[in-house]
């Protein structure tokens, strides 16, 4: 559903991504994982058009899309769950949800109907939503936020979802929670690219994983095979 | 030896052939247009502390060249001075109304700071206008250049003054940069929060940059009004304004070689203007450097097509204005827009900028070679903590609006812990640390140190104290090297006064600063990477910058908020011997923090938080066991799953 080839990409004069290679099947959990700096968030944001790759071919569902506006990438099926969340703190929730499948609903009239099929289902998994579907975005709690900005993801229906440091700065037990929603997505059958450092837990609903070193996969298999790895072991999953 | 040559060479060479250029050129009006150059270069070194170093929009620079023109003029007149006392008084007043304006008006940020300075100018250029018993009014002042020590002075004198000032104004001034100062101004740009956090002094400093800046322009101004020896209000206004600011953003921000070149154009430009066959010359030429500069960039993928294509376009309109146009000067501002718009777009860093780059590839100047590192028995001399309570807070609460993030919290912090803080997302963890550090002011309640009040509601005054901080989201001084960040913070070692600064007899305390922030990197395993700028370094090491920065206050309390946010687990392994430094040196550590492994292996004591009140407090094994924690916080350990099949719905 998404490859990834030789991807270069970098800010200004210095190169983040030397050679990237990387691919996600239709309906699995693909683990991306490695050190600081090793450029898995500059690959999200080269992949969703944040940055300009300036070598290499990125193929959603076999079309080619490097280069491409983000807006026109996330309208062709790809929904980024960013770093740090970067929900729209003053709009309300709700609001916050329309604008997920902004690209797919009509811009005037109507578009409340035909977004409530979604609407229900991303309530549905996130019930906490629903009880502060007016409330500012911006005044939820770190854990809420994060929900949002998958539910915002989910709004689009994308064929694939980027889901950047999920647990990033959240309680253990709000952690728990986002692998469980991530265990019940993959249930539902949704594609997903997801980078965290927490590497074991990544690993635990993976059905496959790549790790970055320097720009570029070291090492990549199936969660067994890389908890047998012996180098893998020692330096990311402690 | 080479870098000095380097550097400095190039000032002396233009210096000295600015300085010989009477003897050899008799031209009277050439000398002239060098006298204005000499002028404009002070006047737009004065604009480039407030545009380049604060990163503010300065409309009313303008206004301090009127201000000193006229103080000037009316001393010389009215009071009889000579011309050192007269330039004095202009330099004076700048520094005085600059000071008085920049007291409310830096209270305002961007559009609304710019909007401030513009009233000032309007305010100024009509006081001058209608106070017309002192001024003259519209009728203008009419002057005499005084002489200067009884000697009347020639054209080629005055032109040697001029530059003799340029060139000191110049020299003080990079003194002044290459000092704590300089640093400062660049690291409230980059994070104001932070600037006030390692106890420098935001606010302070902006006024301070502010005045001095306005002071030059005072100076500018005494000069101006000896050269043209005739004032009018009419000359300072936001006609002028705009083409100052097109000298500065042309010739490069933040530079003072940018200054001069941006004084050079707007001497030349008027020249230009007046001839129109000079003119097509020049649009063609800036037409087909725009086109170049557009195409290499586009071939390079350095710029986007709009950046390239807007200064071509710009620059076409005016090739095919000089065809079409008879008078060329009666259009000069539309030009001036249409070039602020082409250098804005195409050459954000100016031409100094543009150049720099280029030339910093033609001769490379060494780093000065840094200092052997301090010990850091003599930068953090240890400390034999006593277990006595350092920090006490007392029924502490913060409210904002209905809700009550952090409701009635006592804590008591002995000295020599590392006392752990942790609880869910939105329990008041953050709150706290910003009532402590000062960044929000307490609804109620006390915080103590050492049995002392902490101030509230400044983090400059908190910093002084002896508490220091790091953040959650990161607060770098981007633009400034890991050293410099470092430096910024460092306390206890700048204490030469300003003048002697200025005169650049500082250098010894400044070495002794490279020493000490070298030594602090080295605790942190950043000694490498001393010369890259923070915004270059890895997110790990950003991390680890925050603390060592905090370390440079040599605080007694070290608060540490979340420093292992994102941090993937090779760097929260180095994170936590980092910890351990820092406490083997005695200094007592609040660590916030949700990777329990790094608390359970740190912390003595730890303060669990819900709610903004605690609902628990011991040592890492007891609270961990705490029902309460358990079902707010930590939640029950997740089954191995490592077969990636869909686990048991949520209850």
């Amino acid at each position: 559903m998404l490859q990834v080839e030789d991807l270069h990409a970098g800010y200004g004069a210095s190169e983040v991504l030397t050679g990237t290679t990387l691919t996600v099947k239709q309906g699995t959990v693909v683990a991306l994982i490695g050190a600081n700096g090793a450029g898995k968030t500059t690959t999200m944001r080269a992949i969703s058009g944040g940055i300009k790759p300036s070598r290499g071919r990125v193929l959603l569902d076999g079309k080619e899309v490097q280069g491409l506006d983000a807006s026109r990438i996330a309208r062709l099926g790809l929904a980024h769950a960013p770093e740090g969340r970067k929900v729209f703190g003053p709009l309300s929730v709700e609001d916050n949800l329309l604008l997920g499948a902004y690209g797919r609903l009509p811009k005037f009239f109507g578009y409340r109907a035909k977004a409530q099929a979604d609407l229900d289902r991303v309530y549905e998994l996130f019930p906490r939503l629903r009880d502060r579907a007016g409330q500012a975005s911006g005044t939820l709690s770190g854990g809420e936020q994060q929900m949002l900005a998958i539910g915002r993801a989910l709004m689009a229906r994308p064929k694939v979802m980027l889901l950047d440091e999920p647990s990033m700065g959240l309680a253990p037990v709000i952690v728990q929670e986002v692998f469980r929603t991530i265990r019940r997505l993959k249930a539902e059958g949704i594609t997903l690219l997801l980078v965290e450092q927490f590497a074991k837990s990544a690993l635990e609903v993976a059905d496959y994983a790549y790790v970055m070193e320097h720009g570029r996969i070291a090492v990549e298999g199936t969660p067994a095979e890389l908890s047998r790895n012996e180098r893998v072991l020692a330096a990311y999953l402690g | 030896m080479r870098r000095l040559l380097l550097l400095r060479g190039a000032e002396l060479i233009v210096f000295a052939f600015l300085a010989t250029i009477p003897l050899l050129v008799v031209n009277p009006y050439a000398l002239g247009l060098l006298t204005l150059l000499a002028i404009y270069g002070i006047l737009l070194i004065g604009l480039d502390v407030t545009v380049g170093y604060l990163g503010q929009v300065n409309l009313g620079h303008v206004a301090f060249l009127g201000l000193g023109a006229y103080t000037a003029g009316l001393a010389v007149t009215k009071l009889g001075l000579g011309m050192a006392p007269a330039l004095l008084a202009a330099m004076a007043v700048g520094l005085l109304l600059g000071g008085l304006l920049a007291l409310p008006a830096l209270r305002l940020e961007g559009p609304q700071f710019a909007l401030a300075t513009l009233s000032f100018a309007a305010l100024s250029t009509t006081a001058l206008n209608e106070l017309e018993s002192l001024t003259g009014g519209a009728q203008g002042l009419s002057l005499t250049r005084p002489p200067v020590f009884g000697q009347a002075l020639t054209p080629p004198g005055f032109y040697w003054l001029c530059m003799a000032l340029l060139a000191m104004v110049w020299m003080l001034m990079r003194n002044l940069l290459a000092s704590q100062w300089g640093r400062a101004f660049e690291a409230l740009r980059d994070s104001p929060i932070a600037t006030d956090a390692m106890g420098v002094g935001t606010y302070r400093h902006k006024v301070a940059a502010f005045a001095l800046g306005s002071a030059l322009g005072g100076l500018a101004g005494g000069l101006y009004a000896f050269n043209f020896q005739y004032l009018q209000p009419q000359s300072y206004t936001y006609d002028l304004m705009i083409i100052l600011l097109l000298g500065v953003v042309l010739g490069g921000r933040k530079s003072l070689w940018g200054a001069f070149v941006g004084a050079s154009v707007i001497v030349l430009l008027p020249n230009l203007l007046s001839n129109r066959h000079l003119f097509q010359i020049f649009s063609g030429a800036g037409f087909a450097a725009a086109l170049a500069a557009g195409l290499h960039g586009l071939m390079k993928k350095t710029v986007r097509p709009f950046q390239a294509l807007a200064p071509v376009v710009a620059m076409g309109l005016l090739v095919i204005g000089g065809l079409l146009v008879e008078n060329t000067e009666d259009w000069r501002k539309a030009i001036f827009a249409l070039m602020l718009f082409s250098v804005v777009v195409g050459l954000p860093e100016g031409l100094m900028g543009f150049l720099s780059l280029f030339l910093a590839k033609l001769f490379r100047v060494p780093h000065a070679p840094l200092p052997e590192p301090s010990d850091i028995e003599t930068i953090l001399p240890p400390r034999s903590p006593d277990g006595a309570p350092l920090l006490v807070l007392e029924d502490l609460k913060r409210y904002f609006g209905g809700v009550k993030a952090v409701d009635g919290l006592s804590m008591t912090v002995r000295s020599g812990t590392i006392h752990g803080l942790i609880g869910p997302n939105g329990s008041g963890k953050s709150t706290v640390v910003n009532v402590i550090s000062g960044l929000y002011t307490p609804t109620s309640g006390r915080t103590l140190l050492r049995g002392s009040v902490l101030p509230t509601g400044s983090l400059f005054r908190v910093a002084q104290s002896g508490v220091a901080r790091t953040f959650q989201n990161l607060q770098l001084f981007g633009e400034l090297t890991a050293l410099e960040n470092v430096m910024v913070a460092l306390k206890g070692v700048y204490r030469s006064p300003l003048p002697l600064v200025l005169l650049g007899l500082a250098r010894l305390e400044e070495r002794r600063a490279q020493a000490d922030a070298l030594c602090l990197l080295g605790r942190i395993g950043l000694r490498d990477q001393a010369l890259t700028k923070a915004k270059d370094l890895t997110y790990g090491a950003q991390r680890f910058l925050e603390i060592a920065r905090a370390l440079a206050r040599k605080p007694d309390l070290l608060i540490l908020d979340e420093p292992a946010a994102g941090l993937a687990h090779p760097d929260v392994v180095q994170l936590i011997e980092i910890i351990k430094r820092v406490h083997q040196r005695g200094i007592t550590i609040i660590l916030i923090e949700h990777h329990m492994d790094v608390v359970s292996e740190l912390c003595d004591t730890v303060t669990v938080l819900d709610y903004g009140k605690v609902i628990a407090e011991g040592t890492p094994d007891e609270v961990k066991r705490h029902p309460k924690v358990v079902e707010a916080y930590l939640g029950q350990p997740p089954e191995p799953d490592a077969s990636g099949a869909p686990a048991p719905e949520p209850a």
